[in-house]
């Protein structure tokens, strides 16, 4: 690492950003308000803050290179190894999002099918390829990395897209590999998980040029678990009726809690965003004006119809309330356990959601629906994400039986909105709507 | 042995279970079959049924493969019924959670075994854990199927062996071009091991190799097969047809598997795990591009192979994503390559012979 670059990203960070998003506030037109939608509560104050968050991690994050080892990591890899040797870390998937949400996820898949990656491949995987060819991206410019971070606890497919990112750069790939839970989690996989941590630390410490710090390893773990807890309370705030926030809220409130986790702005941004829940559940403020239905959603956001499903579920008095993918970063955080750090940490990540089985998923499913009163299902057949999907029209089937609760499976894509007939969703949520109604 | 006497998969299940014989279905890849024989079971393994689809797309969405599609179709027409449990090596994605989706949601009728497979790079860990793997294997297998006969993982271990050195003769012998049979008999042959007890299917493949002709498999031009399973069976004819002359294999069902044996000393779960880990890569396992292309480059110069045909599964991922980098590197070496998307047991049709004619003819 080198000084200049070092003191070139403190500065950026103390002095150069802070008075750039001065200016660009101060000569920012103004712009006129987007009349507001009556079908939704007022908006969620601390959301400006998130977006400064963000924005500073995108724009200092291409200062980082020379100044800190670059990593680039998959949402489910124990990122606290690599806070401990002061990693600056992006995320493909946070990045294909953010692609997907500002409707980019066609234009970067095409410039991956250009290279021959077939469009049925996972569309995270060719947005994040097409950007890698193209060089394009919102986010202005993305870090080349100097080692990637990846387990399978989520997909394989993170292991076969990393796998061409490692050719074509020649750096180092680190798999944290997680075998997958059929049943209890057994002390084999526990004792696999560990040795392999013990194998990657010489490695990430080669790339970091330093030395491990078991003592600030152990502290970033605490500040990482005490994140994904406090994400976890802003969630459960919304079992409160009126819920404070959606469900579309809550996907975008995600992004700190998988980008920045184990980073003390994480953290101090669940603070405020937890008070402000806290606090219009005492004041009795919805998400939405006329909460009449309840609902949970299955699997990744569709991101280039978050708004239009808002409001598409907001004008009928219906408000997602609880979703399997939002809750995948604090439900397993309750296992980390600094007394026991290794063992903990593998149970911690290779207990979540995608990398257990079915019956685990149908009971998960079954307590969210009874905690946060949900009255219908709505399931997202995501054709990027074969591990969240298949199963899920069995799965469907089983809990609306049990329940007796609707539920309705929507075709569609997480970015690449080809892939998305309009036409037949909103045919699909309108059975749902009467279904859900006359209930 | 003349092909035509190789049985097919279902008459030699009824044979075998007629017998009283224990059958284990296994799903696809990798998976310690040596573990089985030992326990006298007969495993069957599931690639790709000849039914129409029907039930399953009741379970699963259009954009999971035909393997996962017909492995469930199987399952669901109740072609698993009289079998003593289900094997679930961990293989991909798909393959992952159609083993959950069955043993969760669908009932299954008779116990599920599942596996991990350690995934490439594979950590210094990663043999000790197979190791372990195969120790909670033994402990369902004995469970399900009751306890080994007295040497019967020696037994087991000595037909892997040989298994493997009749594969390796009918692969040698036809990347020397002294094996005259086309592919579409070569793969048929070797498929029986997919499903045949070593005990019938030894002596059956050494007859093969025995009155196999020493020449006349085709003067075409050489080719490296890379994908999933030689199917479907059109594919393999019209290879034949076109004068395409299979040098060596790159198939998951095929060569990236069946020619590694355990070693012949030490302790037998140690060998199968050395086993595992010689094998070749393979995208499923997640060996690097490095690794693959060299591999494949490999194969080529060894049998004098002009390009490569990937014929791989449509949705296949694990395939899918290694395509491009493996054909880049491929070119940069002089061997062009052809890709065709297949669906197991359906024909490939005319648009892929025209296909393949014209890369047969850019190769001469």
């Amino acid at each position: 690492m080198s000084l200049s670059a070092k003191a070139r990203l403190q500065f950026m960070k103390d002095l150069g950003l802070p008075a750039m998003l001065r200016l660009a506030k101060a000569t920012k037109g103004k712009r006129a308000p987007r009349a507001a939608n009556p079908d939704f509560g007022p908006p969620l104050k601390c959301a400006a803050r998130l977006k400064e968050i963000m924005t500073r991690h995108y724009y200092l994050s291409r200062f980082a290179p020379g100044a800190r080892p670059v990593a680039w990591v998959t949402s489910g890899a124990p990122v606290e190894l690599l806070r401990a040797l002061d990693f600056y870390t992006i995320y493909p998937e946070n990045h294909g999002a953010l692609c997907g949400a500002q409707k980019m996820g066609p234009e970067l898949c095409a410039a991956a099918e250009e290279q021959g990656y077939s469009s049925d491949l996972c569309s995270y995987a060719r947005v994040d390829l097409g950007h890698f060819f193209s060089g394009k991206t919102p986010a202005g410019q993305l870090p080349k990395p100097d080692l990637l971070f990846c387990s399978n606890n989520i997909c394989q497919t993170v292991v076969y897209w990393y796998k061409v990112l490692a050719h074509r750069l020649g750096i180092p790939l680190v798999l944290f590999d997680t075998p997958f839970n059929y049943g209890e989690i057994t002390e084999a996989n526990i004792a696999y998980m560990k040795e392999q941590i013990l194998e990657m630390i010489p490695v990430l410490e080669k790339t970091a040029g330093k030395a491990f710090d078991m003592q600030r390893f152990m502290r970033l773990a605490e500040l990482s678990k005490s994140t994904s807890q406090l994400w976890g309370q802003c969630l459960e705030t919304m079992r409160a009726r009126p819920a404070p926030m959606t469900i579309f809220d809550a996907f975008v409130h995600l992004a700190p809690v998988v980008s920045l986790r184990g980073l003390p702005v994480a953290r101090d941004y669940y603070e405020i965003l937890l008070a402000e829940l806290t606090e219009r559940v005492g004041q009795g403020i919805g998400a939405i004006t006329n909460e009449k239905k309840r609902l949970m959603w299955d699997n990744i956001a569709v991101w280039y119809k978050v708004r239009d499903f808002a409001e598409l579920f907001a004008a009928r008095g219906m408000n997602f309330v609880a979703a399997t993918y939002t809750n995948a970063w604090a439900e397993t955080i309750q296992h980390l356990d600094m007394s026991r750090p290794w063992e903990s940490l593998a149970k911690t990540y290779s207990l979540v959601i995608l990398n257990n089985n079915l019956k685990h998923r149908l009971g998960l499913m079954e307590k969210m629906v009874r905690e946060y009163s949900v009255d219908g299902l709505v399931v997202h057949s995501a054709r990027s994400c074969k591990p969240y999907s298949l199963g899920q029209y069995d799965l469907k089937s089983l809990l609306s039986r049990r329940l007796g609760i609707p539920a309705v499976v929507i075709e569609a894509d997480i970015t690449d909105y080809r892939f998305f007939s309009e036409e037949q969703a909103l045919t699909r949520l309108e059975a749902f709507f009467e279904a859900l109604e006359a209930a | 042995m003349s092909p035509s006497e190789l049985i097919s998969r279902g008459e030699y299940f009824s044979q075998w279970r007629g017998g009283g014989g224990q059958v284990c279905a296994v799903f696809p890849a990798q998976y310690p079959r040596e573990l089985l024989w030992a326990h006298g079971v007969l495993p069957m393994e599931v690639w790709d049924p000849p039914l129409a689809p029907a039930r399953a797309q009741g379970h699963l969405q259009p954009y999971i493969c035909s393997v996962v599609r017909q492995g469930l179709e199987l399952f669901l027409a109740g072609g698993l019924d009289d079998v003593g449990a289900i094997l679930f090596p961990h293989t991909c994605d798909s393959l992952q959670n159609l083993a959950s989706l069955v043993e969760d949601y669908l009932d299954p009728p008779a116990p599920s075994l599942f596996f991990y497979n350690p995934k490439a790079p594979f950590a210094a860990a990663a043999k000790g854990f197979y190791v372990a793997q195969l120790q909670t294997l033994e402990r369902e297998l004995t469970r399900v199927f009751g306890p080994q006969p007295p040497e019967g993982m020696a037994r087991a271990l000595e037909w892997s062996r040989r298994l493997s050195e009749l594969y390796a003769q009918a692969y040698s012998r036809r990347a020397a071009g002294e094996l005259g049979v086309g592919a579409a008999e070569f793969y048929r042959v070797l498929r029986g091991g997919e499903y045949m007890h070593p005990r019938d299917y030894i002596p059956l493949l050494e007859g093969w190799l025995a009155s196999a002709p020493a020449n006349g498999g085709g003067q075409g031009q050489g080719i490296i097969l890379s994908g999933v399973l030689p199917s479907p069976p059109d594919l393999l004819e019209t290879l034949d047809e076109l004068g395409f002359r299979v040098v060596h294999d790159d198939l998951i069902s095929m060569s990236r598997r069946l020619l590694y044996p355990p070693p012949g000393e030490g302790d037998p779960y140690e060998a199968l795990a050395e086993s595992f880990l010689s094998m070749p890569p393979c995208s499923t396992r997640g060996s690097s591009l490095s690794e693959r292309l060299e591999w494949l480059k490999g194969l080529a110069r060894a049998g004098g192979a002009q390009g490569v045909v990937f014929s791989v599964v449509k949705f296949c991922e694990p395939e899918l994503f290694d395509l491009p980098e493996l054909r880049r590197g491929l070119k940069e070496a002089g061997l062009p390559s052809l890709v065709l998307e297949v669906d197991v047991n359906q024909e490939v049709g005319g648009q892929a012979a025209t296909r393949l004619e014209a890369f047969g003819e850019m190769l001469s």
